[in-house]
């Protein structure tokens, strides 16, 4: 009797689940006959903005731009929503399955191939081309953005760029004569001249908890400077460069750095280096605020991440965050008005001064306080070197995010905790990478 | 009990001599009751979990709908035939409802003893004793995880002034200590639950029992296990039961203090199912190791309700 | 020594110092992050560590109260937890009223639907739910998130009240009616007094879950002056945004509803939970 009703019960919610299904996807349809609307310029209009990493540092610093936007544009009104960036990405995800998304939104362009597959995005080519400031956007993350996707159209323009560096305390290596690190042998002599476990100092400290396989592949690839991800589909991931590197590398744990590296987060990492318990770190310069809150000016300093044994800077590509407009938006000219205006000169100096990141319009960089940020000019000497690799991560692939926030991870913290050896941890990273390069290959036919 | 239930039986023949017309009403009156409910849980919690069924058979990934289609049987194939970390996420649920539900009543049947006592500031003791019930996994993630951090925790620091420890331990990454700190915290939180409905059962146990138990011989302790323990029977029954499945669900800990880690030691089958389907995307796999877990459950529920022959009056 | 002392001396070891023990594990915590609250930024992260804040500040609540919009989200959550509270009481006492006065057939189908809801990781339910609310307009709407705290809460409260209903007797109703009132009315006066325990058992139990769910409150909420506290505090939490002091003052706020009551629903509470389960 149970099962008669359970049955009955499982039957009738599977009807209704498809008959709201049903629903939703009519409803979608609607939407986007209706799509391309050309809209009264005075018309008053609302906008929805979403922004992926919310809080006390950068909500402000939306809202002030928000509001000099809105007195620029009086019938225009913007809706800012603020996201936490752990949930960032799943709030997307859902918005986009349920087609309820915001018309404008800051995404990582890591995100790009994924929302454009799925439809998303309105791509911007035609709005960019139109616009007077084009020629001052960093020509090269435009390109990457366009590079990246599976269509080749422009569905973001890069409001910010970041860059992996390593901070380390000067007054500590001073103190013990010890070389600021240019190339790898440095590194790791640095740490192990700057660990003093007597007086709890840690040379260094790895980010083995999340988010640090993706610090843990900006690593790999400058020591070897492999300049490809997959090679005519197999992953350079598991090469014996990096099998060399993490070997050396890994092997730094416990000796040299705290033994909670193996779940740190980014929290745990940071306050390692803030609470004067560890010389060296490897982050990016947008963690800047947070060391000149906790230290002194004297006290941490950025260099690049070190070269490569032929003397070369090696930087991930598409570390740069940018405005999407949502294919869903009644009001694609005012989303078009707002997105150009965040990446005005007086925005984009604005919001990268307050946060200490790169802006990528051509205006800013000649600013004082561009020249005069040590970690933006510690960037630029990254950047702006021509010999510089830049390799490229395949962000296209669905699975991409999810193998290295599981299949990595966890992988780095079974090889620290002395459970898996490096070659097979690499082997199965390459792995898991080849299959979701494979499965992509086939659906899109390449 | 059977007393009450005869005067019930006289009470329902006194009505049987009413109209019958009105007898009739009466009969819809139940379903009139719960109506509001069943139709508020069918179409806001079943709708959805028949979507967890349905799309257990799907291909369904929300970043990748380009891959999505029927996948019959296939997910759980994998699941039974090449997921590695299926079996041990499901060895770590059971260690960790084990071990939560296990201590969580013994700390909780030891707190509800204490606090039935008579003493000064009771109310107030017994408030204080509650409060960490009321605290988000969240919150109570955050406390913790500043209290364990290896750099300025606070164990750290008294353990070492009290010469227990002579360097500082990084409590949440060593494998060896991470999951018993996890299941401290998650204890601080779960403890006060039991130690409510515990406190109040204690207190309905008519004190003639006990009398009954002193003449005839009974310390301290026999009175326990053959007065106390009958009595709260059915409490225990019923509260273990629930938390067994909250406990079962329940991630928040687990996941802001280890993520899981180190290497997946101490990543439970709810925590796998939400690496897959929220952070990976995959609803179709991580609905399907839902419905494995949802049999599990339901079999346990169903097993354990009979061999403790709750709430059998007949 | 005498009797008495002697008896002193056992309170000691089966009251005394097991209290001690259990108040230092449940208040070390609170009294934890309350230090932290009022310690300065560089105070918190100093070693070695103080027990006592050196220089109080309260400028972690300041803040945590203003910079992120705390004092709305506080309002927000209020509202909701109010809301679900009382739509929870009434259906709650309506299916635990049929449950414990009625032999009905369907009741443990009934019991079994309620049970099996608890079966299924919320995050699971977060796309349908979305949509549901979605083809209904109750996105960012707060009617969304009381319906689905409702639902989710119902089963267990209603185990909860058939519980408390079943410890009143049912001769105090019947009397009622002999005496001339109807169903309802014997509800009203007779029985509604009686359940005041468990009402109160019910009320804090939902209020708890409301107050402190995050990931439903995120995703069914596009607005930003519409959310709620736990989402709130989330944004003290993210990469760039580590203010432990900030963080713990944002917690002590966030405590204090539950602290108070508590305090004041203690004795309610420990009767009310015990009808509940004693079956």
């Amino acid at each position: 009797m149970y099962k008669k009703l359970s049955k009955t019960l499982l039957a009738s919610s599977m009807a209704a689940a498809l008959l709201l299904a049903g629903c939703g996807g009519q409803d979608s349809a609607e939407k986007s006959n209706a799509a391309p609307k050309k809209d009264d310029p005075n018309e008053e209009v609302t906008l929805t903005f979403w922004d992926e990493n919310a809080g006390p540092q950068r909500t402000p610093i939306w809202e002030e731009l928000i509001k000099r936007f809105e007195e620029e544009n009086p019938n225009i009104d913007v809706e800012y929503v603020g996201l936490p960036k752990d949930s960032a990405k799943t709030k997307y995800d859902a918005a986009i399955a349920a087609n309820d998304t915001p018309d404008v939104g800051s995404v990582q362009t890591s995100w790009l191939p994924e929302f454009s597959l799925r439809d998303a995005l309105l791509p911007l080519d035609s709005y960019f081309e139109g616009w007077d400031q084009k020629d001052k956007i960093n020509a090269g993350a435009i390109d990457f953005n366009k590079d990246i996707v599976n269509d080749n159209k422009l569905y973001g323009i890069p409001y910010t760029q970041n860059l992996d560096i390593l901070w380390v305390r000067p007054d500590w290596f001073k103190e013990k004569g010890t070389k600021i690190p240019e190339t790898w042998d440095e590194f790791f002599t640095a740490i192990e001249e700057q660990t003093d476990k007597a007086n709890n100092r840690y040379g260094y400290t790895i980010r083995g908890g999340a988010g640090g396989s993706f610090q843990l592949q900006r690593l790999m690839y400058a020591y070897s400077g492999e300049e490809e991800y997959i090679k005519d589909g197999k992953s350079t991931i598991n090469s014996p460069e990096h099998a060399e590197f993490l070997k050396k590398y890994f092997a730094l744990y416990k000796e040299y750095t705290p033994k909670s590296d193996i779940t740190n987060g980014y929290k745990e990492m940071i306050a390692g280096f803030d609470t004067g318990a560890v010389a060296m770190v490897q982050h990016n310069i947008g963690s800047f605020g947070e060391h000149s809150e906790a230290l002194e000016p004297d006290q941490f300093q950025a260099i690049p991440l070190p070269k490569t044994p032929d003397g070369k800077y090696v930087a991930e590509g598409g570390n740069t965050i940018g405005v999407s407009i949502f294919k869903d938006t009644e009001h694609p000219e005012a989303a078009w008005k707002f997105t150009s205006f965040l990446n005005s000169k007086e925005s984009q100096s604005y919001w990268n001064q307050e946060v200490g990141q790169i802006p990528t319009n051509a205006d800013v960089l000649e600013e004082a306080w561009v020249k005069e940020s040590p970690h933006i000019q510690t960037a630029f000497k990254v950047y702006d070197d021509p010999n510089t690799i830049l390799y490229k991560p395949p962000f296209y692939l669905p699975e991409y995010r999810s193998i290295l926030d599981s299949t990595v991870d966890s992988g780095t913290q079974a090889v620290l905790s002395g459970k898996m050896s490096v070659e097979d941890f690499l082997d199965e990273w390459a792995t898991a990478v080849e299959e979701a390069q494979k499965k992509y290959d086939e659906h899109f036919k390449k | 009990m059977s007393l009450r239930q005869e005067v019930n039986a006289s009470v329902v023949s006194m009505k049987n001599s009413k109209p019958s017309k009105k007898f009739k009403i009466d009969k819809w009156i139940p379903y009139l009751f719960i109506l509001p409910s069943t139709l508020m849980i069918v179409t806001f919690l079943f709708y959805p979990i028949g979507t967890v069924f349905y799309y257990s058979v799907q291909n369904y990934d929300v970043s990748a709908p380009f891959y999505n289609g029927f996948a019959g049987l296939d997910n759980f194939i994998k699941i039974f035939t090449q997921d590695k970390l299926f079996l041990p996420s499901l060895m770590t649920s059971f260690k960790w409802v084990i071990s939560q539900v296990g201590l969580q009543l013994i700390f909780g049947l030891a707190f509800a003893l204490l606090l039935n006592q008579k003493f000064r500031f009771r109310g107030a003791v017994r408030a204080a004793a509650f409060i960490p019930w009321a605290i988000s996994g969240v919150l109570a993630s955050v406390m913790w995880s500043l209290m364990y951090n290896e750099h300025m925790g606070v164990f750290n620091d008294l353990l070492m002034r009290l010469g227990l420890i002579s360097e500082s331990k990084a409590w949440l990454a060593d494998s060896s200590t991470a999951f018993a700190a996890v299941v401290i915290a998650e204890l601080w939180r779960g403890i006060p639950f039991f130690a409510i409905t515990l406190l109040a059962s204690l207190q309905s146990i008519p004190e003639e029992l006990y009398e009954a138990a002193r003449v005839d011989g009974a310390g301290r302790w026999k009175s326990f296990i053959f007065v106390t323990l009958p009595q709260l029977k059915n409490t225990i029954v019923l509260t273990t039961l629930l938390r067994v499945i909250w406990e079962f669900n329940n991630v928040d800990l687990l996941f802001n203090l280890t993520g899981g880690g180190p290497a997946h030691s101490t990543t439970t089958l709810t925590m796998y199912i939400a690496e897959q389907a929220v952070h990976g995307s995959n609803f179709g796999y991580g609905s399907a190791l839902t419905v494995i877990a949802f049999g599990i459950l339901l079999v346990f529920a169903a097993v354990y309700l009979r061999i403790t022959r709750f709430e059998r009056e007949d | 020594m005498n009797r008495k002392s002697q008896q002193k001396f056992d309170r000691l070891f089966t009251l005394n110092i097991p209290i001690l023990a259990m108040l230092i594990f449940t208040l070390f915590p609170l009294y934890w992050t309350i230090n932290t609250a009022f310690k300065q930024e560089g105070e918190i992260v100093q070693r070695p560590l103080s027990y006592l804040p050196v220089s109080p500040t309260i400028d972690n609540f300041v803040t945590a109260w203003t910079n992120v919009g705390f004092s709305t989200y506080f309002k927000n959550s209020l509202l909701v937890g109010v809301c679900t509270v009382l739509i929870v009481l009434v259906l709650s006492t309506l299916s635990g009223y049929a449950l414990s006065r009625y032999k009905f057939k369907g009741k443990r189908p009934f019991l079994l639907m309620l049970l099996c809801t608890q079966f299924i990781p919320r995050s699971m339910l977060i796309i349908p739910l979305f949509i549901i609310f979605k083809n209904m307009g109750l996105i960012s709407n707060p009617l969304s998130l009381i319906i689905t705290y409702a639902a989710v809460e119902i089963p267990f409260t209603t185990v909860l009240m058939n519980g408390f209903i079943s410890n009143v007797p049912r001769e105090l109703e019947e009397a009622a009616m002999i005496d001339g009132c109807n169903r309802l009315q014997a509800i009203r006066h007779v029985i509604f007094p009686l359940l005041i325990p468990g009402i109160v058992a019910t009320s804090v139990f939902t209020f708890i879950y409301t107050w402190n769910e995050f990931l439903l409150a995120l995703m069914l909420t596009n607005q930003q002056g519409r959310f709620t506290l736990p989402v709130g505090l989330s944004y003290m939490m993210g990469e760039f945004n580590i203010n432990y002091g900030a963080l713990a003052a944002g917690s002590v706020i966030a405590l204090i509803p539950a602290i108070i009551l508590f305090a004041y629903a203690q004795k309610h509470l420990v009767n009310g939970m015990g009808g509940a389960v004693k079956g």
